[in-house]
């Protein structure tokens, strides 16, 4: 109609080079998709996987803490948030007020803390209270359908099953800072994360790499937008693919006897203090202590403004730790020492009578003793037993303070004990050398009189005393102290234990040992003894009892003035330090109470506290029969006394004058 | 009556139907496994309306297919000044769709004009050079008038804008003339001119977005998140399918919604992801078949006219195919042209099949008019 043949025949080889480039065209596609999905197919499969999977951190849990009793110290618990996702959130207003009502907060605030995290994107679920009670969870999960958007997410927190009980001691986890995230990566070689949460004090602390365990990953399958799907296709896509199980934290098994812990915090209760309390053959540490403390459960569930604010505003600062990280002067705890270099320097023997003045001269400067009129002479023994300060000046003035040191450090003064905790402090034992050196004033040998009695420039923690007590009741070992005895992996494979170890065999003179250790007992458990009135019953403790002086150059007034009497920020701390029982010790106990006043009203009884407990659960028999040896020596003392008693009223009755001595005990040391 | 009735549908050429038919239904489970996972409910039963347009469709071609390609020739500037009417509608009072006007709205019709321009181009064009001498050899000049018709269209459609359908509109144009024997000396200056113009259209012509998609296509990991995302998820998703693919209903970029548009411009990465390569070689053998088929009828044709409309409706076939794989297997700069038959749109389901209505009036006409 419109053309012929002949012209179509012309348009054939048009339509067979159309075709050809058409062939062509679809040969490029075909070559390209070979390209994509055979060449490189394998790898693009590789990303189509990655694409659809999330790496999600698997969190290791860490390592429980027992005791040594194998009492569970520190637990994992899961917890609750609250938390609300924007993505989802519906009828904004509705829900967001019951949500407010149900968490019992204010819907302004609920506002201000999703304002906070507007940046974010919408997916990411906003933390709105944490720690959420069990009935909160449950009035959530019931109300799901009625409030888009909310939701619980579970953590693990970690617990201290005895609260503030030696809070100090197992420390508190709380997530890694900024600050320390670059340091502790290149410590540990160990990638770390904001929102990892990692030990910041005491064992938690010293430990953490042990405690942490290793974090695995799981892969979850996410949407373009990153929200997770609810399963995981478990088809051959996956092939090649696998979690990593996250390895739970090792355990740890301390040295720490929890009745004993227990017994001292609530003995140190409402007062500021520590208490140390170690086993004389391994220095391994039973007890320790430090108040006011604070609940490190607090820390990893998440601290609220309220609580960090009502540690840090505490002027007795709950967070030092009064144990290990404090020092302060021993007072006549120290005096033991003393009486060791005198009597292995000759420059008293163990029946050296010196009369006890009340007032001794050296130079221009006048020393006290803590009681004002003078009374007999007496030996080592019973100046130990009196605290006599008189006494111990008078063996001071013959004596090098440099060989003074060198018994101290013997003992462990001076330098830290080696306890692997966090922060240890090495107290002070003041040599020439060292205070020309900070001074650059030569040394003073009124100083060294000072110093024999615990003043001046001597400082000790309460570890180092008790500790070198221990080395008293074992004639001369001295242990490194220890916390953690085992380490077991979460199957109760033992990994690790600890032994102890031996810092020195301190060989002194067989008699100075028996002078200086009959003194301590005598403090005791003799009746002019400064611990006699709060020995308890049942211990057969020896012990020391001391007065840390709060304020210096005292006058004699507020020498003499009652300690009760005067404001709380200038009382003496009071400390006591024992061991027991005498006959064969196995404990030694240093505690110390701040602003307590006497070592033997404030300190005494806490440490009696804490041998009873361990005489009771360890010694049961010993301690029944030395309680009765004991009572019936109390018994028939105080008969005696009576007695005596009876006589002199008589008497003063008679003669119609002033009444004697009350009992002392108010007031000794 | 009835005899003429039975000869007729023994003559009727189905193989344009049945090869429609067959890449309809490879389209459809596609276009099911794509959406099936969508949470839409909307989008879940895009298949089911897909369907009815092809029916629609197959209607519509039927109808089409009764009627001799003689009226079609007579039809065919009517049919071109009544579109490029309604295109000048759609400026004026078009609807809003995706930042662009490309919709007229009769009741509740919605009606896409660019669309039917493509066959009204095919069928002006075809007309055209079969008026004007019809044995010679194309010059340049010759090409004056045809372009003309081109143009005309193409800028309405550009200032929409709908950049790819505009270019569709020359690469018919280029295709029809090529077949209309365009000397090769004047194909490479036109080629020339291409490169000149097109360059001068991207530094003056082209709005950001265009000019971004084009950047995208030479680097998609620029940004890989933004304007980059679509074609590197794309390309993720055609290689990820290796040999055999993951299998039906198992891709996880589309269920997982990291193809967006995958009911419609990516189909065929869903298609590649979930089928493999194996799979793509029997589809590419589909529209082979079918492109080949038109060929075959257009080189065969005893008229002028049929035999330039059928590589004119060959063109738009072929065109989408191309560029629509090309552009999402990372050939070719992102253009939003559907993959006949595959991508989910009524208006383009029609379309093509009115292109095989009257691709097959055409066939019918040998033997029956």
């Amino acid at each position: 109609m419109f053309g012929d043949e002949e012209l179509i025949k012309l348009h054939r080889k048009r339509a067979t080079q159309v075709a050809n480039i058409i062939l062509v065209c679809f040969g490029i596609i075909l070559l390209r998709l070979w390209y994509l999905q055979v060449y490189k197919g394998d790898q693009y499969h590789k990303f189509s996987i990655q694409n659809r999977l999330r790496k999600e951190i698997a969190r290791a849990p860490r390592g429980m803490i027992y005791s040594t009793n194998d009492q569970l110290l520190v637990d994992n618990i899961p917890r609750f948030d609250a938390v609300l996702t924007r993505q989802y959130l519906k009828n904004k207003d509705e829900t967001l007020n019951r949500l407010a009502s149900i968490l019992d907060m204010d819907i302004k605030d609920v506002k201000s803390t999703i304002k906070k995290h507007s940046s974010q994107a919408r997916y990411r679920p906003i933390i709105i209270k944490k720690n959420i009670s069990l009935k909160e969870v449950a009035q959530i999960e019931t109300e799901n359908a009625s409030l888009p958007g909310v939701s619980v997410d579970t953590f693990i927190s970690r617990e201290y099953v005895d609260g503030e009980v030696g809070a100090h001691l197992l420390g508190y986890i709380s997530e890694i800072s900024q600050q320390q995230l670059p340091k502790y990566r290149s410590r540990d070689k160990l990638d770390y994360h904001l929102g990892d949460f990692i030990g910041q004090f005491g064992i938690e602390e010293e430990m953490d790499k042990t405690l942490r365990g290793e974090n695995g990953f799981e892969y979850v399958e996410v949407d373009a937008l990153g929200r997770k799907k609810k399963y995981i296709n478990t088809d051959n896509l996956f092939q090649g693919i696998q979690d990593k199980m996250p390895r739970p934290g090792k355990n740890l098994k301390l040295t720490i006897d929890r009745d004993m812990q227990v017994a001292a915090y609530e003995a140190l209760k409402g007062k500021s203090g520590s208490l140390v309390a170690l086993d004389v053959k391994t220095g391994k540490i039973l007890t320790m202590v430090s108040t006011p403390a604070f609940d490190p459960s607090q820390f990893s569930r998440g601290l609220t403004t309220e609580y960090w604010n009502s540690l840090i505003t505490n002027e007795e600062n709950p967070l030092r730790d009064r144990s290990i990280q404090e020092h302060f002067s021993p007072g006549s705890t120290f005096k033991p020492f003393t009486a060791i270099a005198a009597l292995e320097e000759g420059i008293i023997n163990p029946n050296t009578k010196i009369r006890c003045h009340g007032t001794y001269r050296l130079g221009r400067r006048v020393y006290h003793s803590w009681k004002r009129w003078g009374t007999e002479k007496v030996n080592v023994r019973d100046a130990l037993m009196q605290s006599c300060n008189i006494f111990f000046y008078k063996a001071a003035t013959d004596m090098d303070i440099d060989s003074l040191a060198k018994y101290a450090k013997m003992f462990g003064f001076g330098q830290r004990s080696g306890i692997s905790l966090p922060r240890e402090v090495s107290g002070l034992i003041p040599t020439k050398e060292w205070k020309l050196k900070r001074n650059g004033i030569p040394w003073q040998q009124g100083e060294t009189l000072s110093c024999s009695i615990g003043q001046s420039y001597v400082l000790t923690s309460t570890l180092q005393l008790a500790n070198a007590y221990a080395a008293l009741a074992t004639k001369g070992k001295l242990f490194k102290p220890y916390v953690v005895d085992e380490v077991f992996d979460y199957n109760g494979k033992l990994i690790k234990k600890y032994e102890p170890e031996l810092i020195r065999e301190i060989e002194l003179k067989d008699s100075t040992w028996n002078a200086v250790r009959e003194g301590l007992h005598r403090v005791v458990n003799q009746p002019k003894g400064t611990a006699w009135w709060r020995r308890g019953f049942g211990n057969n403790m020896a012990g020391k009892t001391g007065t840390s002086q709060v304020i210096r150059a005292q006058s004699a007034e507020n020498l003499y003035s009652k300690c009760s009497e005067m404001p709380y920020e200038f009382r003496h701390h009071g400390v006591f330090v024992a061991f027991a029982p005498y006959d064969d010790p196995k404990i030694a106990v240093a505690a110390l109470v701040e602003h307590g006043c006497g070592g033997s009203t404030a300190a005494a009884p806490v440490v009696e506290k804490v041998v009873s407990q361990y005489m009771q659960k360890y010694l049961p028999e010993k301690h029944k029969e030395f309680a009765k040896k004991e009572k019936a020596q109390y018994l028939s003392f105080l008969r005696k006394r009576n007695a005596a008693r009876e006589k002199a009223k008589k008497e003063n009755e008679a003669q119609e004058s002033a009444s004697g001595a009350e009992d002392d005990s108010a007031q000794e040391d | 009556m009835n005899r003429a009735i039975l000869e007729f549908f023994k003559k009727y050429d189905y193989t344009f139907m049945v090869t429609m038919l067959a890449i309809f239904i490879v389209g459809v489970l596609n276009l099911y496994s794509a959406t099936h996972s969508h949470s839409s409910a909307h989008m879940q039963n895009l298949f089911k309306s897909q369907i009815l347009w092809f029916s629609l469709a197959n209607v519509i071609a039927f109808g089409i297919s009764m009627f001799p390609p003689k009226s079609m020739f007579r039809l065919a500037y009517w049919a071109y000044a009544f579109n490029v009417l309604l295109l000048i509608l759609v400026l004026i009072m078009g609807k809003e769709g995706m930042g662009a006007q490309r919709w007229l709205v009769f009741g509740g019709f919605r009606l896409q004009p660019s669309e039917l321009m493509k066959i009204s181009l095919a069928l002006a064009l075809a007309r055209y050079y079969t008026k004007n001498s019809p044995e010679k050899e194309l010059y340049l000049k010759d090409l004056i008038v045809p372009f003309i018709i081109t143009i005309i269209p193409t800028v309405l459609i550009v200032v929409q804008p709908d950049l790819g359908t505009g270019l569709l509109l020359l690469l018919i144009f280029l295709v029809v003339s090529f077949y209309k024997r365009l000397r090769w000396k004047s194909i490479g200056v036109i080629v020339l001119l291409g490169l000149i113009s097109g360059s001068v259209m991207y530094k003056f012509g082209l709005k950001e977005y265009q000019k971004k998609r084009i950047l995208t296509f030479i680097d998609p990991y620029a940004d890989a998140k933004g304007s980059g995302y679509n074609a590197i998820q794309s390309e993720i998703a055609i290689g990820s399918g290796r040999w055999f693919g993951k299998g039906f209903k198992k891709s996880s970029q589309a269920s997982l919604n990291y193809l967006p548009e995958n009911h419609t411009d990516f189909v065929f990465s869903i298609y590649n992801e979930e089928h493999g390569f194996f799979g793509s070689v029997v589809l590419i053998s589909l529209y082979i078949i079918l492109l080949m088929r038109f060929i075959w009828l257009a080189g065969s044709s005893l008229r002028f006219f049929d035999s330039i409309l059928a590589i004119g409706l060959m063109a738009i076939f072929f065109w989408h195919t191309f560029i629509n794989m090309s552009m999402v297997m990372g050939l070719m700069p992102i253009v939003g042209l559907p993959l006949p038959l595959m991508s989910y749109g009524g208006s383009s389901i029609l379309t093509f099949g009115i292109c095989i209505g009257l691709v097959t009036s055409i066939s019918n006409s040998r033997n029956l008019f």
